[in-house]
């Protein structure tokens, strides 16, 4: 309860805190691959939104609490030892993080005013200290691969019976064993009949039979040689994983120094992902006199991102019965013979792309000890960040060697600089029983993002230059795309505590930013909170629960997330040529919103810190009601108008809900210590109100007067933004029910849906229906921490998002080339395979009035780590000089429970990643 | 000294704050890109929006989806072959072409003509005839488009401005009242409009073409008359004798000569009113992905399923001879017999002896040049065989000839992609269809006489045979238009607009109150088009060839009408949601 929690411009302990903060100590984490922060935050923390990324630069999304905003970013901002930080999280060293501080109440979050509504991560890194050197040296290896591989390729046989039933089912003239196999054909169809439902029948009736089936010469070829191939162990590779960090800090009583080199190498479950960092980190801190301070946080990364990744449509779609390369050894382009299914590998093989981004943020700051207690503390923050994203396709690729003769080169290069500068004042002072906490702030900061492209083909004499020859090419093409914006802040707080058990926080920030400049560049954001520290009183007694706590907080934030230009009407620009000259032709491409102005989050807490058993159980309670109004939309406009959307302000979003975390000491033995977090949460938005247009609509069959909702983005007041407003799937009609079928235009294998008023038409307002929602209604994870044998620790984070669901589009994918092209491995109806579940693979979903979209179940439980290590006894380990020597081993996705049919419930469409990691960290 | 120190670190830091805090700190400064207020300061910036609008033109007919393809796929010549039943065509998928969202892409012409017409007076204009020509052009592509939005769908909101805000009330105008707007801009244009303009600008001569076509529609026949007349009398001829790159060739003609792409905006050519611009030789960001006219119109004769030899090998391939000059035909629109061999046949010719050039054996591919292709069949280089057919039954849908000197567009030297018609320049107007509006104008005057001198003219240029007034109908019109003009007019908007014509003057039977149960454009469809009349000899992607009166207009995007919550635009009658309508505005205010 003494711990000492960040918070914004300052720290509390963590008993004095008044809102929802969450601490995540990095150490929990230290057995597993983390190639970026948010790796640790999947599921882990209640309220806190984070989908596992796929890729081999890891991280997850983020959102905290619920999404607050339509059309504007919800991602939360990070601070970064005390300062905004822009770049992106995967500049930061995980290693080096000492504290994760997520603030996820509006008062907590409100001194950061304007970019708060979505919430707070205050990342904390290493300092020195005083001492001798601690020398620190981590290294991992790993290796991934995915998660299920169902959903990756049909295989051979499923390639070719794909193919039988697609055209089985597509309504053709033939009889329905003319595309079996003619060594099974059906019973009682002989193989005079079977030949005989051809003109011209090739003499050799496999070459027949494959000739049904469309086959092109070069799959004949292979089939007939019995040469396939496996296009997913092509794309898909195991991922090698490295990492390797070391670290040192130290210092004396006016000098504290740390320092930290790491090294990632990670390879991601498909061919040509991959991601390279080096980070580096300098936090330095100087006692210069007693009355000044000064220091130094330097960040400096370089990633290497230059994936060319093999494709995964090329996986599905090309026909196992194929050729990789040509006679003459180079990359067959279409190994299959068509020209629309393209090798996966092509890029892959034949790009050369050079990304890389070089970021370098530091933050200089001085600390003054003046007069009356007041300090003042001023920082400077300047950021620097060059992308160099460089490609060059050659003769060898389509791109290099088709569309553009003669090979192709891109050359992208942007240019950040930005600066913040943080003013601070602070003074605390006591008086009796009376405690005061002021703060004062003044922040400024500029953006300038400028980036200039070029891209030029046709290279002469030869294109073997690349990229670093783009004026041997013909058709030079240069864009420019530079922005600038700025912002301000002006915040004060004051902290009042009362006998050390009522606590009064309140502040108030105003804030300014040139993307609402033109009329209103400024906004202000209040925040209150009170905390009354139950357990401390004289009339509290009770001895099962030993700790009580109730918080109660209320505060604005603000979002400023959209564009910088978002209020400007924008000119676009097209090329023409007319016959001699090159013209240049402008039109408009967005409306103007002179008005834009800030999204308003306004948000009540309350919360209770309770415990138990001598606070052997920890449970913290939370519950939230989140109101945002002023909504930057990004609203929708008749298409006749050819502008997609206006942005403006408008509307009213809620978002309510409770969390849950509760930690315990499950057992405490000597040798056998286990502690448990489970941690529980839920978030319920509605739409309350959109543009204030009324009148009647229809929709769900009934006539409803009253605000009207957008069709189009599919929000309807009263409903969750989530919610999944789609035809009511039945099931697959049946062949006994044709003639039903048939009063909707549809056929055996199409889909049966609920008509609503029984009209014999599907028609979007009359027959959708609200059939689920697209995000998890409960979050709830689950953590097992045991020591045992002195010197073991084992791991187990068990995760579950359920009662969502997800969009299954390849059941109604466009299918006129599947007599030519193979799909990925998904369930599809034929008349012996009678599923309810999935359609015919030529469905026919025009009849579908505003389409129709099947959905799936993505509920799941999963297995996400599993993690065990093994610390060598310390008086062992000093024998060697060392401090500590530890070896550990672990496993992400291990296991998972669902019932959907692609590749995982978590990433849909994608496949993910299941990592296995070992390591060892030596201290010295 | 303590105290010294202390200002040197809090001053400059103080400094800074100062220096920050003026009100410009705050202003936004767009860097790259234009807005509406800095652009249309001089004649330049108006400049730039018509270069956009002529731009616009060329997706009448470039790319695979391109615009014109679906006016022949809706028509007596052909079927859209992919998706053959309109009655699948549904105001929610197009699936394989876009005869729903096609309205999206002309809207936004529409919204950059009234960009333009909008702000034309936001400048003080020093010579008002700069503005005037300016404006006049604006309307001449609002106008333009508008014809076809109206031939497409019908009843439409016409929007007369730039929209600037939110706006999500239109309603629908009726095709009347859209024609009465249009015509009246377009009165004032042509007296604005050039008389001679560099390639791909509509001239005085294209503006009086368009608006004989709008006075047609609008049943102003003597006004139409009137304005064909002066283009005709105008600066234009038709060719008749051979010229441009191929003219030295005594196997081609002067039909030959009058289609090839170089040919079209070069100055001998007097017969062009106007044609879009399109080269190939233009940076990449300057020209379009092609014409498409091989992908689009020829059938796809290089393909497995038609192209196999006696041996049930392949016969034909997509590599080599042929498929460099007929492409990789798809196609998107499968011709007719009616368009391949019955418009070419009277008492006394057929197809092969007509003495029409238009349909000369060396301006047509016919299916008879078919030969197998493949080196590695037996029947290398021999007459391809219906016969070896998987089903011969279906040869004359799937086989069809080529009206091979309008698609015809072979890759360049240096160009590298999949032959589906390369870029090249193409006619919006042409004089040849001048004089068959004209004819048209006199029959509905009942001036048969001048109706049969100007299809005539037109005939005589193509060596046919002449008529004599007697043998003038609308049916005859429609044919000749058919035989001049095939991948040049819109043809389901000309069928649309009779359509109109004769069921406002209660001709054939038809009336306005019951036009879409029973019309002129579904009884000629149906009736010559014989992919109708064989319907159940041909199945390709589940379906079989279907039409019905109804789908002589396109159904509206769902998404256009729902999206409109504050008003009501109407649906096509006949297609799901148009339970709904109410009545259109017939004036535009």
């Amino acid at each position: 309860m003494d711990e000492v929690v960040v918070v914004g411009y300052g720290t509390v302990k963590k008993s004095d805190l008044t809102g929802s903060v969450v601490r995540v100590d990095p150490e929990t984490f230290k057995n597993q691959s983390n190639v970026q922060l948010t790796d640790m935050l999947a599921g882990t923390v209640a309220g806190f939104n984070a989908n596992q990324g796929t890729s081999a630069a890891g991280g997850s999304s983020l959102e905290v609490r619920g999404p607050t905003s339509l059309s504007a970013g919800t991602e939360p901002l990070v601070v970064l030892d005390g300062v905004i930080f822009n770049g992106s999280l995967r500049d930061i060293n995980p290693n080096d993080i000492e504290s994760v501080d997520i603030l996820k109440d509006a008062s907590s979050a409100a001194v950061f005013g304007a970019r708060a509504a979505s919430g707070v991560i205050l990342v904390t890194t290493t300092r020195g200290s005083t001492g001798k050197p601690t020398i620190n040296f981590t290294t991992k290896i790993g290796v991934a691969g995915p998660t299920n591989d169902e959903y990756a390729f049909r295989g051979p046989q499923g390639y070719l019976d794909f193919r039988r039933d697609y055209f089985r089912t597509l309504g053709q003239a033939q009889p329905d064993y003319h595309w079996f196999n003619p060594d099974e054909l059906p019973e009682g169809v002989t193989l005079e009949q079977w030949r005989a439902s051809n003109n011209n029948p090739n003499p050799d009736d496999t070459r027949e039979w494959l000739s049904r089936l469309n086959f092109f010469p070069d799959e004949v070829t292979a089939y007939l040689a019995g040469e396939t191939i496996n296009w997913r162990d092509e794309v898909m590779k195991p991922g090698i994983r490295q990492e390797y960090d070391l670290s040192i800090g130290g210092g004396t009583e006016k000098m504290k120094y740390y320092w930290s080199l790491g090294y990632l190498d990670n390879e991601g479950i498909i061919v040509g992902d991959k991601f390279s960092t080096i980070r580096s980190r300098v936090n330095l801190d100087f006692q210069v006199t007693d009355w000044m301070k000064v220091g130094l946080n330097s960040q400096f990364s370089s990633r290497d991102e230059s994936v060319v990744q093999a494709n995964l449509n090329g996986m599905y779609q090309t026909s196992p019965y194929a050729q990789m390369y040509e006679e003459d050894g180079s990359i067959k382009w279409f190994p299959h013979g068509y020209i629309g299914g393209q090798n996966p590998l092509i890029n892959y093989l034949g790009q050369d792309r050079f990304h890389k981004r070089n970021n370098f943020f530091n933050t200089l700051f001085a600390e003054f000890k003046l007069p009356f207690g007041i300090t003042f503390r001023s920082s400077y923050q300047p950021r620097i960040e060059s992308i160099r994203d460089y490609n060059y396709w050659s003769p060898e690729t389509i791109t290099g060697g088709q569309t553009y003769a003669q090979g192709r080169a891109t050359r992208y290069e942007s240019n950040t600089y930005e600066w913040m500068v943080d003013n601070l004042l602070k003074w605390n002072k006591e008086f009796g029983v009376h405690n005061f906490d002021v703060t004062f702030l003044y922040n400024l900061e500029k953006n300038r993002i400028f980036s200039s492209s070029m891209a030029n083909q046709t290279f002469l004499p030869s294109p073997i230059l690349g990229y670093h020859g783009m004026q041997f090419g013909g058709d030079p093409t240069i864009s420019t795309n530079d922005i600038t914006y700025s912002g301000e802040g002006l915040m004060g707080r004051l902290n009042y505590t009362l006998m050390e058990k009522y606590l009064f926080p309140g502040s108030i920030r105003r804030d300014g930013f040139s993307a609402f400049g033109r009329e209103n560049p400024r906004a202000i954001f209040p925040a209150l909170a009170f905390a009354w520290q139950i357990s401390d009183e004289g009339f509290y007694n009770s001895s099962l629960i030993d700790q009580l706590k109730m918080r109660l907080s209320w505060g604005v934030n603000g979002n400023r997330d959209i564009g910088p230009y978002s209020s400007f009407a924008q000119m676009g620009s097209n090329q023409y040529y007319n016959g001699t000259q090159v013209q240049m032709g402008i039109f408009t491409s967005t409306l103007s919103n002179p008005g834009l102005s800030w999204e308003e989050t306004e948000s009540y807490n309350l919360g209770f810190d309770i415990g138990i058993l001598a606070n052997r159980i920890n449970l913290t309670l939370d519950y939230y009601d989140m109101s945002t109004v002023n909504l930057l939309v990004d609203r929708s406009l008749p298409r006749v108008t050819r502008f997609e959307n206006v942005t403006t302000n408008i509307g009213e979003l809620a978002n309510r809900g409770f969390e849950a975390t509760l930690g315990a000491v499950t057992i405490n033995r000597p040798n056998f210590n286990w502690r448990t977090n489970i941690n529980y949460s839920m978030n319920r938005n509605e739409i309350i109100s959109l543009f204030g247009d009324t009148g009647e609509y229809t929709l769900e069959g009934q006539t409803i007067s009253g605000e009207i909702p957008d069709f189009e983005n599919e929000w309807f007041i009263g409903q969750p933004i989530d919610v999944v407003w789609d035809y009511d799937i039945l099931g697959t009609w049946q062949v006994e029910e044709a003639q039903e079928a048939a009063e909707y235009n549809l056929k055996p294998g199409d889909i049966k849906a609920n008509d609503v008023d029984e009209n014999g038409v599907y028609e979007a307002l009359q027959d959708k229906r609200f059939i689920g929602f697209s995000q998890p209604r409960h979050r709830i994870g689950f953590r097992n921490d045991i020591t045992f044998l002195r010197d073991f620790t084992a791991s187990i984070f068990i995760r579950a998002d359920l009662g969502h669901m997800r969009a299954f589009p390849p059941s109604v994918a466009g299918w006129s080339t599947f007599d030519r092209i193979g799909t990925a491995n998904y369930p599809y109806w034929t008349p012996d395979n009678r599923t309810n579940d999935y359609p015919r693979l030529s469905v026919n979903d025009s009849p579908f009035g505003g389409g129709v979209m099947p959905y799936k179940s993505s509920s799941f439980v999963r297995i996400q780590d599993l993690s065990l290590s093994y610390n060598l006894p310390s008086a062992m380990a000093q024998r060697f000089n060392m401090q500590n020597l530890r070896i550990f081993g672990s496993v992400r996705n291990l296991y998972t429970f669902s019932s959907w049919p692609g590749w995982d419930p978590e990433s849909g469409l994608t496949p993910m990643p299941r990592i296995v990691t070992v390591g060892f960290n030596l201290s010295l | 000294m303590k105290k010294y120190l202390k200002s040197i670190f809090v001053y400059p830091l103080l400094i800074l704050v100062m220096a920050a805090c003026n009100e410009d700190f705050l202003e936004p400064k767009p860097l790259s890109f234009f807005t509406t207020d800095n652009i249309f300061v001089d004649r330049a910036g108006f400049d730039a929006l018509l270069v956009t609008m002529r731009k616009d033109l060329t997706r009448e007919q470039t790319a695979q989806k391109n615009f014109m393809a679906h006016q022949w796929a809706a028509s007596e010549a052909g079927v859209p072959w992919l998706q053959m039943d309109y009655t699948a065509l549904t105001p929610n998928s197009d699936r394989y072409q876009q005869f729903v969202t096609q309205i999206n892409d002309i809207y936004e012409m529409v919204k950059n003509a009234n960009v333009a017409i909008s702000r034309i007076d936001d400048l003080e204009w020093t010579d008002p005839d700069d503005r005037n020509e300016v404006l006049a052009e604006a309307y001449w592509h609002r106008s333009y488009w508008y014809y076809r939005l109206i031939g497409n769908y019908g009843d439409l909101p016409f929007l007369k401005e730039e929209v600037r805000g939110v706006r999500l009330d239109f309603q629908s105008h009726s095709r009347w009242a859209i024609l009465d707007q249009i015509q009246s801009d377009m009165e004032f244009a042509v007296q604005h409009m050039p008389i001679s303009a560099a390639p791909g600008i509509p001239t005085k001569g294209a503006g009086d073409h368009l608006l004989s076509k709008i006075y047609l529609a609008n049943m102003e026949f003597d006004k139409a008359i009137e304005v064909a007349s002066r283009v005709i009398d105008g600066p234009y001829a038709l060719m008749t004798d051979r010229f441009g790159a191929e003219a030295d060739d005594p196997a081609k003609n002067v039909i030959w000569d009058l289609h090839r792409h170089a040919n079209k905006n070069i100055g001998q050519n007097t017969e062009t009113i106007l044609a879009f611009v399109d080269r190939w030789e233009a940076p990449p960001t300057a020209r379009t992905p092609g014409l498409y006219t091989m992908r689009v119109y020829n059938c796809s004769w290089w393909h497995s399923a038609q192209g196999k030899d006696k041996d049930g090998n392949r016969g034909t391939i997509d590599s080599g001879p042929l498929y460099d000059s007929l492409g990789r035909g798809n196609p998107d629109v499968a011709l007719s017999d009616w368009h391949s061999y019955s418009i070419w046949e009277d008492e006394n010719y057929n197809y092969m002896t007509t003495p029409d050039l238009r349909r000369a054996d060396i301006n047509w591919f016919d299916r008879e040049e078919l030969y197998y292709n493949n080196p590695a069949s037996s029947q290398y280089m021999e007459p391809f065989d219906p016969e070896n057919m998987d089903i011969p039954s279906e040869y004359w849908a799937r086989i069809y000839p080529s009206p091979f000197y309008k698609t015809y567009a072979p890759n360049y030297p240096d160009q590298t992609s999949i032959p589906m018609g390369s870029n090249g320049d193409w006619y919006i107007f042409r004089l040849a269809e001048t004089y068959l509006l004209r004819a048209e104008a006199y029959y509905w005057k009942g001036d048969l006489a001048s109706a049969a001198m100007d299809l005539n003219t037109v005939r005589q240029r193509a060596n046919a045979p002449a008529i004599s007034p007697g043998d003038v109908t609308i049916d005859f019109i429609f044919d000749e238009r058919a035989r001049e003009l095939f991948a040049e007019e819109p043809r389901q908007n000309e069928l649309n607009r009779v359509s109109y014509i004769m069921a406002a003057r209660n001709e054939g039977g038809y009336s306005l109150e019951t036009l879409h149960e029973n019309n002129y454009y579904y009884d000629r469809v149906r009736n010559l088009n014989n992919f109708y009349d064989r319907a159940d000899e041909i199945i390709l992607l589940g379906q079989r060839p279907r039409i019905m009166p109804y789908h002589f207009q396109w159904p509206i995007d769902d998404d256009m009408v729902n999206s409109n919550t504050l008003g009501r635009i109407n649906q096509n009658k006949g297609y799901t949601g148009s339970a709904n309508n109410v009545p259109p505005l017939e004036v535009v205010e």
